[in-house]
């Protein structure tokens, strides 16, 4: 009995560390979705993009690991300013609808994976990361990667807090998705505060595929590989809602690790799907309510 | 050169009904699947895995399309009355969950080694030597039924309520139009012509296995709607042609090029991507495109 508990526990510990790295990237997802009004599924490959940035600043400028990443979620916020100016904007003043804007994402999604793996070949690769310790807690084995995972999540999402409810740009953005026209005509420079809501959510997004690449490897498919539980953990705490992602990643993380228990492995994902399908049969605007 | 001319047709025009059933969807109706593929491989698999089982091939084709179709009838049922991006998102979801169920059932799938050596329609009667030649003249019958049945149904009392609903849901809901009803009864219709597509496919192939059914496949439909006008089932089908040159064109200056294989296909998946950004910047209503058409609004 003492061992299946253990093995629970163990699970939920694992959970835990995906969960949060879920929880980040709906976060991004979720504010792109409330204040663009559109559904990216070029988020993903945001993930992966700030990954390889890291490797390759870590690489190729002598850094060490840690401001290699800063300057990886930097260089991927910055990136999220040039594609607005490239792509959304003139998009946004054409009036081109939604559905077209989404199409554009998933154009946007096929070439930013596929150049990767043009400049860094398909296989998988490693971050120049010592091997992590192992630490044994009343049984439940973690890394030290993985405390570090849930530490630095849990800053960053007081962070995304402190921005949304105390700051003039906060409260721009959440006026602006109440309703744009209303914060137009009261002096709000829509364009800026949406340049500043890509910075965020692409930043929270490499940082989320810095994480995802730390605890196992990097590849570039692996943001798109969990494009399927980000869209859950987001759907699941109401899309729109910056704290039901927090708390739909978190859930979606946790289940998918239990579900091991008893299913096999391989079938974590569909466990993502299940739950999105049953939110949106009975509980369409998800726990926390979204827009 | 007969047999260059075979492969084009049995290529394009495979992809052709595949697309048709996507601009059903699309262009007739607004509804957004991202995991049209989905249907393909659900129509391949259910007919190869019915026909190595001795169900009659006609049966197991169409035992295939309504299995796709209930499914498509069912993500429809589950996302149609939320705002119509919850239907991209679960269709592309169902897509990767398709694949994932086929490469890991192995008991039933054979995983990613994949199935082979199943019975094709007419094998008995026509020699190996004409079979694809065969195959091409049943695919090019199968794209002009189909073409010929969208056609006769967006003239019809029923796509002209679709087209409604596509351009003003509001007012064609006023007109008392349930078009609920009318987007799963589509959904359906263009995921079972998917599914015959996925049939034809493996009849084809000889030779399936979940890597078929990626989920970029269902972006090759949607450039081949784009590109020939959303709404129109003839630049459908010439957009599926011109998807094959380019695919054909760049194989041929592969030979040319010293890239690694990874690389140039990788290469052609971002020319694709540019693609898709390009008609949704400067030209949503692809090249036969009608404006008044157009799902993606003004």
């Amino acid at each position: 009995m003492a061992r299946l508990e253990i093995m629970i526990e163990q699970l939920i510990a694992n959970g835990i560390v995906y969960g949060c790295i879920i929880a980040l990237a709906a976060i991004g997802l979720s504010l792109a979705y409330r204040i663009l009004n559109f559904a990216n599924f070029a988020h993903g490959e945001f993930l992966t993009l700030g990954a390889y940035f890291a490797l390759f600043f870590a690489a190729n400028l002598d850094l060490d690991f840690l401001p290699a990443c800063l300057l990886a979620i930097a260089a991927t916020a910055a990136f999220g300013v040039v594609l607005d100016l490239l792509a959304w904007k003139p998009m946004r003043s054409s009036g081109a609808s939604r559905t077209a804007i989404m199409i554009l994402s998933i154009g946007l999604s096929i070439a930013i994976r596929n150049g990767l793996i043009i400049f860094f070949q398909p296989d998988a690769l490693r971050f120049p990361l010592p091997v992590s310790q192992g630490l044994d807690i009343n049984g439940i084995l973690v890394t030290s990667f993985q405390i570090a995972v849930v530490l630095i999540a849990f800053a960053a999402m007081l962070l995304v807090h402190s921005l949304l409810s105390r700051t003039a740009l906060g409260k721009s953005m959440r006026a602006l998705a109440d309703n744009p026209n209303l914060a137009r005509i009261s002096g709000i420079d829509v364009d800026r505060v949406i340049r500043y809501t890509w910075a965020v959510s692409m930043g929270l997004a490499a940082l989320a595929g810095i994480m995802f690449g730390s605890i196992t490897h990097l590849n570039p498919n692996m943001g798109w590989s969990i494009i399927l539980p980000m869209f859950a953990a987001a759907i699941l705490g109401g899309i729109g809602n910056a704290y039901g992602a927090m708390a739909g990643g978190m859930i979606i993380g946790i289940t998918q690790e239990l579900s091991t228990a008893i299913l096999p492995a391989e079938y974590k994902i569909a466990v993502s799907f299940l739950i999105m399908i049953a939110v949106l049969l009975f509980r369409p605007r998800g726990l926390m309510g979204g827009s | 050169m007969l047999d260059y001319l075979v492969s084009i047709v049995l290529t394009a025009g495979i992809y052709a009904i595949f697309a048709l059933g996507l601009n059903l969807q699309w262009g007739y109706a607004g509804l957004l699947n991202f995991g049209h593929v989905s249907f393909m491989a659900l129509g391949a698999y259910t007919t190869v895995l019915l026909g190595m089982h001795g169900v009659p091939l006609p049966l197991a084709v169409l035992a295939g399309m309504l299995l796709a179709g209930a499914s498509g009838a069912f993500l429809g049922m589950a996302t149609l009355r939320l705002r119509e991006d919850y239907l991209a998102i679960v269709t592309i979801g169902f897509s990767e969950i398709i694949r994932f169920l086929l490469l890991n059932w192995s008991s039933l799938t054979k995983g990613s080694f994949g199935l082979f050596g199943y019975p094709r329609p007419g094998e008995n009667l026509v020699g190996a030597m004409d079979y694809n030649l065969f195959l091409a003249c049943l695919v090019i019958g199968v794209l002009a039924l189909v073409y010929a049945l969208l056609e006769l149904l967006a003239r019809s009392p029923w796509g002209r309520v679709l087209k409604s609903i596509r351009d003003d849901e509001a007012v064609s809901m006023a007109l008392g139009k349930n078009s609920f009803y009318y987007k799963v009864q589509c959904l359906a219709l263009g995921s079972a012509i998917a599914a015959l597509s996925g049939s034809l496919l493996a009849f084809y192939l000889q030779y399936i296995n979940p890597n078929n059914f990626l989920p970029l496949e269902t972006f090759y439909a949607w450039i081949m709607v784009i590109l020939g006008g959303s709404g129109n089932n003839r630049g459908t089908i010439l957009g599926a042609f011109l998807l094959w040159g380019f695919f054909s064109g760049t194989r041929f200056l592969e030979g040319y090029l010293s890239f690694s294989p990874s690389a140039t296909s990788a290469a052609r998946m971002v020319i694709i991507g540019l693609i898709l950004i390009g008609l949704m910047m400067f030209r949503p209503q692809g090249l036969l495109g009608d404006k008044e058409e157009l799902a993606i609004g003004r």
